[in-house]
C-alpha cells in the first residue's frame, strides 16, 4: 500500500557555517602576514646577493633538522584531518586520539626548532640575515602556538560533547588554521633552509 | 512509496532566539548586540575624526609659514604629528568609521539577527580604542613613525609604543573585517544570493576581503620594525635618524592601497541614491561588478616603494589609470538613477548631499591618482602623495557621514539634524577638495611631501594657503558632526518611523530603533536587491 504524506515536520534549521568562513578569512589574514615577512626576507637576501655578500655563513643553517620538522608537519596534517573526520562521523575516541597526536607533533616541532635556533648560534642583534632568520622562524612559532591553542580549545569542546556529527565546524576551523600554519612552514623550509 | 506534496519549510534566521536587551555600563562594555557594538566603533571614530582634523589644521598653518608658526617645537615634532595625521585619518578614522557603520547596518541589510562573532567584533572595537589611545599618547610623548633626529633612549620607547598601537589598530580592523565579511557570506536570509545583496553590504564584503589581503602585510612591516627597534641590528629600526620607518609603511597611504579605504563609499552612494530618487538602481549587476573591479584595483601591498621602486612599472601605472573607469561608471550609474527617479527638486537631504559630494571627491581623487602615475609629470614623492591621500580618505569619511545621517534612525533611533547635516557635508566636500587638490597642484612644481622649510615658490605658498583653508573647513565639519550627534541625543525629535526615507532594503523592514534580534517576524524570501520595493509592487498589483 502506498503511503502518502501530505505534511512533514519542518527540516532543522540550516546552520550557517560561520566558524568555517571566519577561520578561512582569519587563516588568509595570518598567511598574508607571513607573506609580508617573507617578502622582506627575500628582498633583503636578494640585496645581499646583488652586493656580493653571503647571506648565511657556510654550513651554519643545516637542512637535516628542518627536514625532520617538515615531515612532522606532514604527519600532523594527516592526524588533524583524521580528527576532523572522526568527530564528523561520531567517533569521538578516535577524534581525541588524533587531536592528542597532533599536539604531540606540535611539541616535537617546538623541540626541533629550539634545537635549530641553538645550533645556529644566531642572535637577534647579530646581523640582518640573523635577524630575518629569527623573524621568519619567530613568526612561525607564534602562529604555531595560536594553532595549538585553537586545537586545544576544540579538543576540550569535543571532550565535553559540544562537537559531534551535527556540528564539527569548530574542528574543521581549527584544522584549516593548522593546515595554513603547516603551509607557512613548508615555505619557510624551502626559502630559509633549502635555497638558503 | 512516499509522496511529499510540499517541501518542508526552512526555519528562517529571525526565528533564532533573541538576545536579552542590553542595559547598564556592564552591557555597554560586554554587549553582544551588533548595533551597540557598531555604535562604539562609530562614536570612537568620530572622536578621533575631531582630533585628527584639528591636527590637520595645525599642520596646514605650519605649511603656510614654516618658520614663524613653529607650533611643533622643531622639525621632528612636525614630522611626528604629520605622520599621526596621515595614519590616523586612514586607519583610525576612515576605516573604523566604515566598519562601525557596517556593524550596525550590514546584519540588518542581509536579514540576519546579529553579526557573526559578536564578541570578537566587540573585542576588536575595544582593541581599536586602546590601540588608538596608545598611538596618540605615544606620539605626544615623542614617539611616531621614526624620528628625523635619530632614535635613542626614551624616544625609542615611545616610537616602539607607536608601532605597537598602530599594530593593535590594524589587527582590530582585521578582526572587525572578519566579522562583517562572515556576516555577508554566511548569514544572508533566504533567497538573498550575492547578486541580491544591497550595495553597501556588497561593498563592505569587497572592502573587508581587500583589507584582509593587504593590511596583514602592514602588520608584518610593523612587526619587523618593532622587533628591530627592541633588539635587532637596527636595519629597519631607523638608527641614523630619517623618515625610513614612515617610508616602510607609507604604501598604506599611497595608491593603489589608499583606494581600498574608499571601497565602502561606493556602496553607500549606491544605497542612498536609489532611495533618494525613489527608483530602482539602474544596472544593479554592473554596479556590483564595478565595485568588485574597484576593489581589485585597490589591492596594494605588492607596491612598497621603500623596498622596490614600482613607480615606473606597467602594473602600477595600469592600476592607477584603470581605477578611474569603475568610479566613473558608478558615479554615472548613480546620476542616471537619480535622473530616472521622481525625486522632488529642491534642497537635497544631508545624506544625499554627502553621497553625491563623496562621489565627486572620489572622482577627483582617482583622476589625480591617474595623473600621478604618468611618468612625465614626475609627481611620485611630491606633495601629490598627501593630496591623493587627503582626497581619498576624506571622500570615504564624507560617504560614511552621509551613511550615518541616512541610517541614523537605525543606528540611534532618531534623525540627525538635517540643516546642520547639510553644512557638515558642505564643509567636508569643499574642505576635501580645497585641502587635497592644491597639494596635487603643488606637486607639479616639486613641492615635497613632507615640507619642512619655507619656499620662495609663489605657487607652493598659494597652494599651502588654500590647503590650510580646506583643513579648517574639514575641522569645522568635524565639530558639526559632534554637535549633531550630541544634540540628537539630548533632544530627541519625533519618532522617525520604520521606513522614513521609503528605503528599499531589509534594514527598513524593522522598527527604528531595531529590537534586539532585529526582526520581530520571519522575513519573506528575497527575490531581488530591493525587497521592500518588491513588496510595494506586490501591494499595488493586488
Amino acid at each position: 500500500m502506498a503511503i502518502t504524506t501530505t505534511s512533514l515536520p519542518a527540516a532543522p534549521a540550516r546552520r550557517p557555517r560561520t566558524a568555517l568562513v571566519g577561520a578561512m578569512l582569519g587563516s588568509g589574514a595570518a598567511f598574508m602576514t607571513y607573506i609580508g615577512l617573507l617578502a622582506v626576507y627575500l628582498i633583503e637576501r636578494s640585496n645581499a646577493s646583488l652586493a656580493g655578500a653571503d647571506w648565511f655563513p657556510e654550513g651554519v643553517v643545516e637542512l637535516g633538522p628542518s627536514g625532520w620538522i617538515f615531515w612532522t608537519m606532514i604527519m600532523s596534517i594527516f592526524t588533524v584531518q583524521w580528527a576532523e573526520w572522526s568527530i564528523k562521523t561520531g567517533d569521538r575516541t578516535n577524534g581525541l586520539w588524533a587531536l592528542g597526536l597532533t599536539g604531540l607533533f606540535a611539541a616535537a616541532v617546538f623541540n626541533q626548532l629550539w634545537f635549530i635556533i641553538n645550533d645556529t648560534g644566531f642572535t637577534l642583534a647579530g646581523s640582518t640575515p640573523e635577524f630575518m632568520f629569527f623573524i621568519l622562524n619567530g613568526a612561525f612559532i607564534v602562529f604555531l602556538i595560536g594553532a595549538v591553542v585553537f586545537l586545544a580549545l576544540t579538543m576540550l569542546r569535543a571532550l565535553f560533547g559540544q562537537y559531534g556529527t551535527r556540528q564539527a565546524d569548530g574542528i574543521g576551523a581549527a584544522a584549516m588554521f593548522w593546515n595554513t600554519v603547516c603551509t607557512m612552514y613548508f615555505i619557510t623550509w624551502y626559502v630559509v633552509y633549502v635555497t638558503k | 512509496m512516499t509522496m511529499t506534496e510540499s517541501p518542508p519549510a526552512m526555519e528562517p534566521q529571525s526565528m533564532i532566539p533573541a538576545l536579552s536587551p542590553a542595559t547598564g555600563l556592564y552591557d555597554w562594555l560586554a554587549t553582544s548586540d551588533h548595533k551597540r557594538i557598531g555604535r562604539t566603533w562609530v562614536h570612537a571614530s568620530l572622536l578621533m575624526l575631531l582630533v585628527t582634523t584639528i591636527v590637520g589644521v595645525l599642520i596646514g598653518f605650519e605649511q603656510v609659514d614654516a618658520s614663524s608658526v613653529d607650533i611643533f617645537g622643531g622639525d621632528n615634532g612636525y614630522f611626528q604629528l604629520w605622520g599621526l595625521y596621515q595614519f590616523a585619518l586612514v586607519l583610525m578614522v576612515a576605516a573604523p568609521l566604515m566598519l562601525g557603520l557596517a556593524m550596525v547596518v550590514v546584519p540588518m541589510q542581509v536579514g540576519a539577527s546579529n553579526i557573526a562573532f559578536p564578541r570578537a567584533a566587540l573585542a576588536a572595537g575595544w582593541g581599536y580604542v586602546l590601540g588608538t589611545g596608545i598611538t596618540v599618547v605615544s606620539v605626544l610623548a615623542g614617539g611616531g613613525w621614526g624620528a628625523l633626529d635619530g632614535v635613542s633612549g626614551d624616544e625609542a620607547d615611545a616610537i616602539a609604543l607607536t608601532l605597537l598601537g598602530t599594530g593593535m589598530v590594524i589587527v582590530s580592523l582585521l578582526l572587525g573585517a572578519i566579522c562583517v565579511a562572515t556576516t555577508v557570506i554566511s548569514l544572508r536570509t533566504s533567497g538573498m544570493n550575492l547578486m541580491r545583496v544591497p550595495l553597501f553590504a556588497w561593498s563592505m564584503l569587497v572592502a573587508c576581503a581587500v583589507w584582509l589581503l593587504t593590511l596583514p602585510i602592514a602588520v608584518a612591516n610593523l612587526a619587523i620594525m618593532y622587533t628591530d627597534l627592541r633588539g635587532g641590528p637596527l636595519t629597519f629600526g631607523n638608527p641614523e635618524g630619517s623618515d625610513a620607518m614612515y617610508a616602510q609603511l607609507a604604501w598604506v597611504l599611497d595608491q593603489p592601497q589608499i583606494y581600498a579605504i574608499a571601497i565602502p563609499a561606493l556602496g553607500i552612494i549606491g544605497s542612498i541614491v536609489p532611495v533618494a530618487a525613489g527608483a530602482r538602481q539602474i544596472a544593479h549587476w554592473p554596479m556590483v561588478a564595478f565595485i568588485g573591479i574597484f576593489g581589485l584595483l585597490s589591492v596594494g601591498g605588492w607596491s612598497q616603494p621603500y623596498f622596490a621602486n614600482t613607480s615606473g612599472e606597467i602594473l602600477y601605472i595600469a592600476f592607477g589609470i584603470g581605477i578611474v573607469l569603475p568610479v566613473f561608471a558608478l558615479v554615472g550609474g548613480a546620476a542616471a538613477t537619480l535622473a530616472a527617479g521622481d525625486a522632488p527638486v529642491g534642497l537635497p537631504a544631508a545624506h544625499l548631499l554627502g553621497a553625491l559630494g563623496a562621489g565627486v571627491v572620489l572622482l577627483a581623487a582617482v583622476v589625480c591618482g591617474a595623473v600621478k602615475v604618468v611618468e612625465p609629470f614626475d609627481l611620485i614623492g611630491t606633495s601629490a602623495h598627501g593630496g591623493l591621500m587627503n582626497l581619498t580618505a576624506l571622500a570615504a569619511v564624507t560617504a560614511a557621514l552621509a551613511g550615518i545621517w541616512f541610517w541614523a534612525p537605525k543606528i540611534g533611533g532618531d534623525f540627525l539634524p538635517s540643516g546642520l547635516g547639510c553644512l557638515v557635508m558642505l564643509g567636508f566636500i569643499a574642505g576635501a577638495l580645497l585641502l587635497g587638490a592644491p597639494q596635487v597642484v603643488a606637486g607639479f612644481v616639486d613641492a615635497p611631501n613632507l615640507m619642512l622649510f619655507d619656499t620662495e615658490d609663489s605657487v607652493v605658498n598659494a597652494m599651502s594657503l588654500v590647503s590650510a583653508i580646506g583643513a579648517v573647513l574639514v575641522a569645522l565639519g568635524a565639530i558639526g558632526v559632534i554637535v549633531a550627534v550630541i544634540s540628537s541625543k539630548r533632544s530627541p525629535g519625533d519618532a522617525p518611523g520604520d521606513n522614513p526615507w521609503s528605503g528599499h532594503t531589509l534594514e527598513w523592514a524593522t522598527t527604528s530603533p531595531p529590537p534586539v534580534g532585529n526582526f520581530a517576524e520571519p522575513l519573506a524570501k528575497v527575490v531581488s536587491e530591493a525587497p521592500l520595493l518588491d513588496l510595494a509592487d506586490e501591494e499595488v498589483d493586488a
